[in-house]
Order: C-alpha cells, then sequence, then structure tokens
C-alpha cells in the first residue's frame, strides 16, 4: 500500500513539474479565459452598458464560468499532457518499470484535482474581488462546493483518459480535446438557459457532465446545498469514466 | 569479459518466442536465446529484421503470441511486474520530461523502481556522474541536448542498480565521445556482474561490449555465438583493401581464405596503395544477413565488395 501511495506521489510530481514550469498557459486557462467569458456574459445580458444586473445573474454566469474554467483545465491542457505522454514516448518509461498502470492513472488524476482545485478558488477569489456576492460561508457548502470540484474533475478528466488513449494520432487527439473542452460547455445550458436550445440538444445536453456540475456549482453558490441528484449523476459519470481509463490502460501491447 | 560457463545462473531465456500481428505479420519468428548472469549480448540485424519487437517482448512490453520469457526464475509473461523489477530498460523511442530537473528525472524515477529517498539521490548523483552529467544535474532536461537526454534515458535503465539491462540502440545518436563513456560505464556495470542485452547498429560497440553476439535477420537468430565464433563462420578471413592498379584506379575491397592469396594478388596486380586486415565483424555481418557479399564471389577466393 506504502509503495503504491509512493508511485502516484512520484507520478504526480513528475507532472506537477509540467505545471511549475507553464503556468503561464495554465492560469489562462484556468483563470483568465474563464474570467473573459464571464465578462462576455455579462454584456451580452445587458441591453444597454449601464443597466443593472442583478447578483443571482452574475452567480450563475460565475457558476458557468467555474465550469468552462474545470472543462478547459480538465479536459483542454491536461489531455494535451497525456496525449504528450503518450506519442512523445514518455509513456513508454512507465510502462517499463514496475509501477501499475492504475497508478499512473490516479497520479495524474491527483494532478488533475490539484490544478482543479487551484484553478476554482483562484477563480471564486476573483469573482469576490469583482463584487459578486455568493453564499459559500459554511463548512457545509465548502465541503460539498469540493465535492463536487473533485467529481467534476474526475468526470471531466476521465474523459481526457479515455479519449488520450483511444485516439490514432497526436494530431486527432489534441483536436478533440480542445474541442471537447469547449464543446462540453457550449453544448451544456449553463451560460443560457435550456428552452433555448433546440429539443434534440436539450436531450444531449442531459448526457453532458458539464450540465451537473454547473447546476451542483450554481445551487452552491446561492445557497441551496440539496444537492443528492447531482451528485449522483457526477459519481456515476466519474465511475464509468475512470473504469474505462482504468480498463483500456495496460501497459503491455497485446 | 565473462562466458556463459563462468555463470550458470540464468538471467534470462526466451524460448521459441514469436510475434504475429493482427494484420498476419510475423515480426520474430521463434526465437530462442538464454543468457547467462554477467554476460553481454548484443543484437544486430538490419532494420525491420525484429530486433526491437524482440527486446520489447523481453521487457514485458509487448506480449508474445507463443512462446515463454523467463527473467530470473520469473516468468515475465504471466507475472510482468515482477519481471520488471529486475529489469532495466532504455527503450528506442522514448521521451524524457522536459520539465523536470536532470537530477530529479532519475530521483523520481529510482523512487519508482522502489528506492528509498536518499538512495535514490545518492545513486543519481553518482550515475549523473557516470555519464558525464553531472553539471546538467540542476538543469531542465528541456534544455539538454539530444546526446544529453540519451545518455540521461540510460541512466534512468541504471538506476536501482537492475541485475539485467536491456538497451535499445542506448548510444544513438551519441557523438564519439559520449559513446565511448557510456560503453565504459557499461562495461564496469557488466563487470560487476549486470546482463546486458543490446541491440546496435553499431559493430565496433558490439565488439566492445558483447561476450556474444546474436544477428537477427526475418525475425529469427541466423547467427549466435563470440566474435572468434561468428568469424569463423566466415572462411574469408583475410580483407584487402587497395586502390589503382594499371586497369582500375578507385578504391576496391577484397576477400580471401588465404594469406599466400593476398600476397599473390599484390605481386600480380601491383596496386599503388593497400591495406590488408583480418575481416571484421561488419565482413561477418554482411555475409550472413547476406546484403552485400551476396553473388559477387568469383570463384577463385576472392569476394568484392
Amino acid at each position: 500500500m506504502m509503495r503504491r501511495l509512493s508511485d502516484i506521489y512520484c507520478i504526480f510530481r513528475i507532472h506537477l513539474a509540467r505545471l511549475r514550469a507553464e503556468s503561464g498557459p495554465f492560469l489562462l486557462a484556468a483563470i483568465v479565459f474563464p474570467l473573459g467569458m464571464y465578462f462576455f456574459a455579462n454584456g451580452v445580458v445587458r441591453q444597454d452598458p449601464n443597466e443593472f444586473i442583478p447578483n443571482y445573474i452574475k452567480v450563475h454566469f460565475v457558476s458557468a464560468s467555474l465550469v468552462f474554467s474545470l472543462s478547459l483545465t480538465a479536459i483542454s491542457w491536461f489531455g494535451y499532457l497525456l496525449l504528450e505522454n503518450r506519442f512523445t514516448g514518455r509513456l513508454k518509461l512507465f510502462a517499463v518499470l514496475p509501477v501499475a498502470s492504475s497508478s499512473y492513472i490516479l497520479g495524474v488524476m491527483v494532478f488533475a484535482l490539484g490544478q482543479g482545485v487551484v484553478g476554482s478558488f483562484s477563480l471564486l477569489l476573483a469573482a469576490r474581488l469583482l463584487g459578486v456576492d455568493f453564499t459559500v460561508n459554511s463548512f457545509e457548502s465548502v465541503f460539498l462546493l469540493i465535492i463536487v470540484v473533485l467529481l467534476a474533475i474526475f468526470s471531466l478528466a476521465g474523459l481526457s483518459v479515455v479519449l488520450a488513449h483511444r485516439v490514432r494520432s497526436f494530431a486527432a487527439g489534441s483536436l478533440m480535446t480542445d474541442a471537447l473542452g469547449g464543446g462540453l460547455v457550449l453544448l451544456a445550458p449553463i451560460y443560457y438557459p435550456a428552452e433555448t436550445l433546440p429539443v434534440a440538444f436539450r436531450w444531449v445536453s442531459k448526457a453532458l457532465p458539464t450540465t451537473y456540475i454547473f447546476q451542483a456549482i450554481n445551487k452552491i453558490l446561492t445557497g441551496d446545498l440539496v444537492i443528492g441528484t447531482e451528485l449522483t449523476v457526477l459519481c456515476g459519470m466519474a465511475a464509468v469514466t475512470l473504469f474505462i481509463g482504468f480498463w483500456q490502460l495496460s501497459w503491455r501491447e497485446a | 569479459m565473462t562466458t556463459p560457463k563462468d555463470k550458470p545462473e540464468i538471467a534470462l531465456h526466451a524460448g521459441s518466442i514469436v510475434k504475429r500481428y493482427a494484420d498476419g505479420t510475423e515480426a520474430v519468428r521463434g526465437i530462442n536465446l538464454t543468457v547467462a548472469g554477467g554476460e553481454a549480448i548484443s543484437i544486430l540485424g538490419p532494420n525491420g529484421a525484429g530486433k526491437t519487437t524482440f527486446l520489447r517482448m523481453l521487457t514485458t512490453e509487448l506480449k508474445p503470441t507463443a512462446g515463454e520469457v523467463n527473467i530470473f526464475g520469473t516468468d515475465a509473461i504471466a507475472d510482468p511486474r515482477k519481471a520488471k523489477t529486475k529489469i532495466g530498460v532504455t527503450p528506442q523511442e522514448a521521451g524524457v520530461f522536459e520539465t523536470l530537473k536532470g537530477n530529479e528525472h532519475l530521483e523520481l524515477f529510482g523512487r519508482l523502481k522502489g528506492l528509498a529517498k536518499n538512495e535514490a539521490r545518492s545513486q543519481s548523483e553518482r550515475i549523473l556522474a557516470d555519464l558525464g552529467l553531472s553539471e546538467s544535474a540542476k538543469k531542465r532536461v528541456g534544455d539538454l541536448s539530444g546526446g544529453q537526454r540519451r545518455r540521461l534515458l540510460i541512466g534512468l535503465a541504471l538506476i536501482g542498480n537492475p541485475p539485467l539491462l536491456i538497451l535499445d540502440e542506448p548510444t544513438t545518436g551519441l557523438d564519439p565521445v559520449s559513446r565511448r563513456q557510456v560503453w565504459d560505464l557499461l562495461k564496469r556495470v557488466v563487470a560487476a556482474g549486470t546482463t546486458l542485452i543490446f541491440s546496435t547498429h553499431y559493430m565496433e560497440e558490439a565488439e566492445q561490449l558483447s561476450d556474444r553476439i546474436a544477428l537477427i535477420n526475418a525475425g529469427k537468430i541466423v547467427a549466435l555465438g563470440t566474435l572468434p565464433e561468428l568469424q569463423s563462420r566466415f572462411p574469408l578471413r583475410y580483407r584487402l583493401k587497395f586502390t589503382g592498379d594499371a586497369v582500375m584506379r578507385s578504391t576496391k575491397t577484397l576477400f580471401f581464405e588465404k594469406f599466400e592469396e593476398v600476397q599473390s594478388f599484390i605481386e600480380n596486380t601491383a596496386p599503388v596503395e593497400y591495406q590488408i586486415s583480418t575481416s571484421s565483424l561488419e565482413d561477418v555481418y554482411f555475409s550472413i544477413v547476406g546484403e552485400e557479399l551476396s553473388s559477387n564471389g568469383n570463384g577463385d577466393g576472392r569476394v568484392s565488395k
């Protein structure tokens, strides 16, 4: 057990060095672009530049931008990193070690969780500095928010793990992670009402983790801590993606 | 150098291993190889001969279609993880983590091999010094040259002192000085009892480092033995490289079975310049693999090249 924990920690450390060296792109994906989306949504919703926007709408956009941040970091950025590991031969270095493939997945997931938590709470801090009033003021709300962020990362980063090990080329994988990172946010009714979507897309949006991540976060930020349904759905999605990720990654080629 | 007879312990046994891909391509067609502990074996062969496929089956990266692989008594097909505790590997086309520093890279991979933190650090320092990379220890791997990265990859195989090293073209891309530095290190490691299996395209490397040499062609071992044993399979022992007789002005190489034949040829043709040597591993390689000396024999004990 200690050996496995040590392996997971080392794999986390190896990837953490990437964040240390490339903090600029991470900040862009985790904070700057989502803040940009927040300003964009606020701008679009106004009929004229001086119009007052109620706080609950601002909280709605902060929640949506948090989902955007999680999606960009857990799919676009993290997925790209996994693709690099696979297609530049770095994965071979682990494959020839006496390390379980599940330890590799857990190590990179811990890294994804770390960056997701840092990104989310930095974005919330930025929103607070911008004057958005949300209610994360009790131990219970902070705890639930952390749980939602963790489940969000597991379900989104799990998709990255699956994608990065199924695609046939780096170019195809890179395109897919970029498209998914943005697409999962735009196809889910998080910046706009679900009713504006065509019926078929409404059904599609019900299958997207981003829809439930948004609902859970928005409820917590508005003081509604009854998020059992969202947590259940996210647990299911995280379990499925992680199961597929663990199942398909084998160090030994057939 | 040790010989198989000196150390009876079997480090590795590959029995009748076959690799057939889904499209029907048979990359390895029944290779048998037993390597004694402390022995150094080089794998030579043309591109596409099956060297890397063979080595990847030994490192457990690739599952054989048939056959057995046993590493220090462990069935590497049934229990690859246990087998991997005894192997240090340098894959042919592996990448490094460019954002790590050189010493961090080695230390973290040492820990992944089960070393304690302090032991990983001390081994890392020693290996970096042995590979001439001490000054690069604190540099980011992304800032190292291609040759330095390649040496770091060899270091990743060495850390943890595994009893068996499997290196796929370890010195490809290294300058001559770095290559000799790696050779010296590998010689020391083998002298200390480590078993070494490596593939290479450099004949000199095979001559310098190996106790035995395996020539692979078309997925099979076509020759296996010590250098003298392989040379004995090539009857044309003398090589004459000469320039400029009365008819021909270009440089040409001929092979002869007996030294008297060389002397006779020189007397008859009176070349402007000539060099006589015994045939090399490269000559044996071409002879056995059949790429160069195939049909140039002229029936009088000479083969031109």
